[in-house]
């Protein structure tokens, strides 16, 4: 093996320790919190609470996926809360005003979230512009388009099957919605870990150029990944179409922009591209959740809560930033 | 044609022409356009979004970003107001603690950004976050409405169409002007936020830029929000959530690179003239407010692909 790669594969090496580590410190906080809470508010663990908290996480871990998708080529993507509420509304519509059956109306505003997530990759592509200039101004149009079309009137006479589906429980505390999160993130795993596409993604995400050298078709795995994080916004969208039983016009949008990049940033998802953390986003979307309906039991104000998050965040990247130092000093082999 | 050509070249050209041109066309469909009263109400809240887009420019012009404009102008907004009506603190001595907690926050921004060598993104987006929180937290999103009369007052007085409120940006605007065309310090960012890598190797110090530019952009969003509290006569919590598209549109449309190093003023105003005009027009032609947003985006991803076609055709680009 030449010095060359045996570089490569010692630097991988250590990331891969480095990535553990970090889940590890982000699931003794969530432990810690979880002690916390439910030592001062024992309402935490009952289980209509755990059913809550795991409802809404499943909502943050789609959101999370969402952005990860975008990071992982290096880009970003400020438009998953437009693309979520425009899926909302879509399939509002589809179930409300054309009676069409719950599967077919999913799979509408699912596709409909991918090809506003494949619209962005093809401009992004396209003019060679960043991915924040561009998403920002698509997540604009996106939500102005829905507010005009929809004139933001709520649709809640949707049929009964959507709500009813988000009040399932499994075994008394478990939502359907959280094992469906579960399932698109081991799909993510296998995507980005075993296939070829999922390597490409992260090839191009690490080094463009060296990417496109060994042939790999960049412009196409690029949007590729926005489609995928437009699906997955989609997704989240659909997600609180059945937790809230109706389709609003206010969910998403802002909202969801600071939670997108907590979950994969929290996990040790790269913001510079070429890798991503599939279990770290699941882990920080909990730790969100976790802080979010933990302050919400406390009854600690609620005006605090983007405090905290912001903090937290601030705190996740300085741990990164510790570590990558860390691992430096103790230095690349030198011969 | 080649003069044609020519003018599309120079970045405010096109937004001079577009402003003319809007308002003329404005004037003919809304008579009430051309009232002294309209103008004055467009130009008073064009004072403000002059302030923020310039804000913006600074972090622009340095090669990063500043997500925490509109988080850091509110927190100021209610600092400001509670200054005033909770400890009596006198009009001309709140201003100065106003800017001060500005140029902390961007300090805290800066300071943040430079020792962690994180994106200015991520931290930013952090920090908004905080700033916002506190800001709630603080207020329990309830406003200070018992403002001072001279504060008030001097929001609402005007010389005909032009609001007192308008000599703050534009005094910031010539300020920005020189500093960035003819002081060293201002010259040193722009290198900086052209190619880091070489202003670093001529000696530039990428603490001293990075920080400092975060610091103004501070200062400028918490003078923004010392005007909006004067225009709305209450420091709302609310301040500067509704900063952000406008802060990035403007400069973009003025002609900014993205990637730092080129920033105009004139033409960051011209496009906030711009943006004000087509808001002003759609409530005087009674379109639905919400083609607002989608036409700011529209408008955004017109002045990338031009920024894009007059860097090609410069030859800056390949």
């Amino acid at each position: 093996m030449t010095d060359e790669a045996m570089r490569e594969l010692s630097a991988r090496r250590r990331l891969n320790v480095g990535w553990v580590s970090a889940q590890f410190g982000l699931l003794i906080i969530i432990v810690a919190f979880w002690t916390v809470i439910s030592w001062r508010a024992p309402g935490f663990l009952s289980p209509f609470n755990l059913f809550t908290v795991g409802r809404a996480l499943a909502v943050d871990i789609v959101i999370g996926f969402a952005q990860m998708a975008a990071l992982a080529t290096g880009g970003m993507n400020l438009s998953v809360g437009s693309i979520g509420v425009c899926a909302v509304m879509a399939g509002g519509h589809l179930m409300q005003t054309l009676g069409l059956p719950i599967p077919v109306a999913i799979a509408g505003a699912l596709a409909l979230g991918a090809a506003l997530g494949w619209l962005n990759g093809f401009v992004i592509t396209r003019t060679g512009v960043s991915s924040f200039i561009i998403t920002l101004a698509s997540a604009n149009l996106y939500s102005g388009a829905m507010l005009i079309l929809t004139k933001a009137v709520p649709l809640d006479r949707l049929p009964m099957g959507v709500g009813a589906f988000g009040k399932l429980k499994i075994a008394g505390v478990v939502s359907p919605l959280l094992l469906i999160a579960a399932a698109i993130g081991s799909l993510l795993f296998i995507l980005y870990r075993h296939s070829v596409l999922g390597r490409q993604i992260l090839a191009a995400g690490a080094n463009a150029r060296a990417a496109k050298m060994s042939g790999v078709p960049v412009d196409r795995v690029v949007t590729i990944s926005h489609a995928l994080s437009g699906l997955l916004a989609a997704t989240a969208g659909m997600m609180v179409v059945a937790r809230l039983g109706a389709a609003m016009p206010a969910v998403g949008g802002e909202d969801w922009l600071l939670p997108s990049f907590l979950g994969p940033v929290l996990g040790g998802t790269l913001l510079s591209g070429g890798a991503v953390a599939v279990v770290g986003t699941m882990l920080g979307a909990l730790l969100v959740t976790t802080i979010r309906s933990g302050l919400l039991v406390m009854q600690i104000g609620n005006f605090w809560l983007q405090l905290y998050l912001g903090v937290i965040l601030l705190l996740a990247v300085l741990a990164d930033r510790y570590r990558a130092l860390q691992s430096e000093r103790r230095g690349i082999p030198r011969r | 044609m080649k003069l044609f050509r020519h003018l599309l070249l120079v970045e405010w050209s096109g937004l001079a022409a577009a402003i003319l041109l809007g308002a003329a066309a404005l004037s003919f469909i809304a008579p009430n356009f051309l009232t002294e009263f309209n103008l004055y109400v467009m130009l008073r809240s064009l004072s403000v979004g002059l302030l923020v887009a310039l804000a913006q420019m600074i972090t622009l012009g340095v090669g990063q970003m500043n997500i925490a404009v509109g988080a850091l102008g509110g927190l100021t907004a209610i600092i400001f107001g509670a200054a005033m009506e909770l400890y009596g603190f006198p009009v001309l001595l709140a201003i100065p603690v106003a800017l001060g907690i500005g140029a902390l926050g961007g300090l805290i921004n800066g300071l943040l950004t430079v020792r962690t060598g994180v994106n200015a993104f991520i931290i930013t987006l952090a920090t908004a976050s905080a700033f916002t929180g506190i800001n709630f937290g603080i207020t329990g999103s309830i406003p200070f409405y018992k403002m001072p009369a001279a504060l008030v007052g001097f929001g609402d007085r005007h010389w005909g169409a032009l609001p007192y409120l308008l000599v703050a940006p534009l005094l910031v605007a010539l300020l920005l002007g020189q500093f960035f065309s003819r002081t060293a310090p201002g010259r040193q960012l722009l290198a900086f936020g052209g190619n880091p890598q070489a202003a670093e190797l001529s000696g530039i110090s990428r603490e001293r830029v990075v920080v400092s530019a975060h610091v103004l952009s501070g200062l400028l969003a918490a003078a923004a929000a010392v005007l909006a509290v004067a225009q709305l006569g209450s420091a709302q919590p609310t301040i500067g959530a509704d900063w952000l598209l406008l802060s990035f549109a403007a400069p973009i449309i003025g002609g900014a690179a993205l990637t730092g190093g080129h920033i105009s003023v004139l033409g960051t105003m011209f496009a906030v003239l711009l943006l004000g005009l087509i808001q002003n027009g759609m409530v005087l032609a009674k379109v639905d407010p919400y083609w607002v947003q989608f036409v700011l985006g529209a408008l955004i991803l017109v002045a990338v692909g031009l920024n894009r076609w007059r860097a090609v055709n410069s030859g800056r680009l390949e």
